[in-house]
């Protein structure tokens, strides 16, 4: 049975099959929990919500996991209280507590491991997993990531989509992709070096604008203006955004009210790379 | 007519491409990447129509993301994927990034010049304009959860 559990272990791809079984594979819960397991699930439990709030999850993806996974463990209730930085969670079995706190180091945005770590809850529901399996599968996340020259050539096409969708020409697209494309690169350079995600923004804002107003002193396209507009784009903090507002609309006010003040502080460190970038052009008589 | 349909194809190719690039950027598992794409170039092109039929932005921007919301739903249980991992980067083309650089440029410009009323108004404009189409694409985005699924998880 160890043996058969391990080799599934090493078989990381879940099909959609199993996620919507409801063949139990492990033995029917235990109706007894002692401490030292409650205490090991709690851990489980913590290390699960500690990541979906690094990788950016929703706060109401948050708290429905812990609780899922709480319930699937057979405990009688988990609860959570989330703060901007940090996560307090207590599990109760048979009047018997267990509390942690977990701070928050956070990472930027991983959809894959968000993605993983709800199908891990679900494996857990549907008695697949068992505590010490979503241990080691928790530890061991792996979740690809794209090539970062092909990200960034993502991006910079994205930008320059935009552009064509305000009223660009192609001159005007290949000049944004161009220019977001550089952009891109050294904001993934900056990124790697564990820069503040302020000083990322605005150096990555600055240098956009500034191989853009370029285009405008060379008069590229029909409207060369639109190379600065579209290429700092990419710095528009749309997830910590609509985090922010659908937090708000499902009751976590105050997590919401942290996310929107970090959106704000993010577009306004792109604005000052901007305007920076858009007076030094005025000096230099090209813009 | 064609000409319209024109430009609605051409919408929503374009917005789809842009959603496919900030998909990568927030690493979208493999198997949802062609559904991000068509979600959010559908929802482009809805939010196109209702501009050309003369409907308020913040408002086209909130029917075009609940309807995203609702086609999601299915989408998300037949793969076991939580929603906000596509619904994000598909409303990403409809952000409106131009606007928040003008409030906040807006801004800067009237500490540096000096008041003027031309420049307030530029900013209070450009300021409730971004407030009000992320909380109409937000609310959108949560019609699903909020009003059809109340407490239950969806997947």
């Amino acid at each position: 049975m160890n043996l058969n559990r391990n080799e599934y272990m090493t078989n990381r791809e879940d099909t959609v099959d199993e996620l919507k079984s409801t063949a139990s594979k492990l033995d029917t819960p235990k109706l007894c929990i002692s401490d030292e397991e409650q205490a090991a699930i709690t851990r489980v439990i913590a290390r699960a919500g500690q990541l979906l709030q690094a990788y950016n999850a929703e706060s109401r993806l948050i708290e429905q996991t812990t609780e899922r996974l709480g319930m699937a463990f057979g405990l009688d209730s988990v609860e959570i209280a989330l703060t901007s930085k940090a996560i307090i969670l207590t599990s109760r079995f048979n009047d018997h507590c267990v509390t942690t706190t977990r701070t928050m180091k956070a990472h930027g945005i991983d959809m894959g491991i968000v993605c993983e770590v709800q199908r891990i809850c679900i494996l857990v529901e549907k008695k697949i997993y068992d505590v010490e399996q979503v241990k080691q599968r928790l530890d061991n996340l792996a979740v690809p990531k794209y090539n970062s020259v092909v990200v960034a050539c993502f991006v910079a096409l994205s930008c320059a989509c935009f552009s064509h969708l305000f009223g660009g020409d192609s001159i005007v697209f290949m000049a944004t992709w161009l220019t977001s494309f550089i952009a891109m690169r050294i904001r993934q350079w900056l990124t790697q070096l564990h820069h503040n995600l302020l000083t990322v923004f605005f150096i990555t804002a600055f240098t956009a604008t500034f191989i853009g107003s370029f285009a405008s002193a060379f008069d590229w396209g029909n409207e060369p203006e639109l190379i600065m507009i579209t290429s700092v784009l990419q710095l528009v903090p749309g997830f910590p955004l609509i985090n922010a507002v659908s937090d708000m609309v499902k009751g976590h006010v105050t997590i919401g009210m942290a996310r929107w003040m970090t959106a704000t502080l993010l577009t306004l460190a792109s604005t000052l790379g901007i305007v920076l970038a858009v007076q030094l052009a005025q000096l230099g008589g090209w813009l | 007519m064609s000409e319209l349909l024109f430009m609605l194809v051409d919408d929503a190719v374009f917005a789809g491409i842009a959603a496919f690039g900030f998909a990568l950027l927030f690493n979208v598992p493999r198997q949802a990447l062609l559904a991000c794409v068509l979600f959010a170039a559908s929802a482009h092109a809805v939010r196109s129509l209702l501009l050309h039929a003369n409907v308020p932005i913040e408002w086209a921007s909130f029917i075009a993301a609940t309807l995203l919301g609702l086609a999601t739903v299915p989408w998300s249980r037949k793969v076991v994927i939580p929603r906000p991992v596509v619904t994000v980067a598909a409303v990403i083309p409809m952000i409106p990034g131009v606007y928040a650089y003008k409030t906040m440029t807006g801004l800067m410009t009237l500490h540096h010049q000096g008041y003027s009323l031309a420049l307030q108004q530029q900013v209070v404009e450009n300021g409730l304009l971004t407030l009000f189409i992320l909380t109409g694409l937000s609310f959108g985005l949560a019609i699903a959860p909020v009003l059809v699924y109340r407490n239950k998880p969806i997947v």
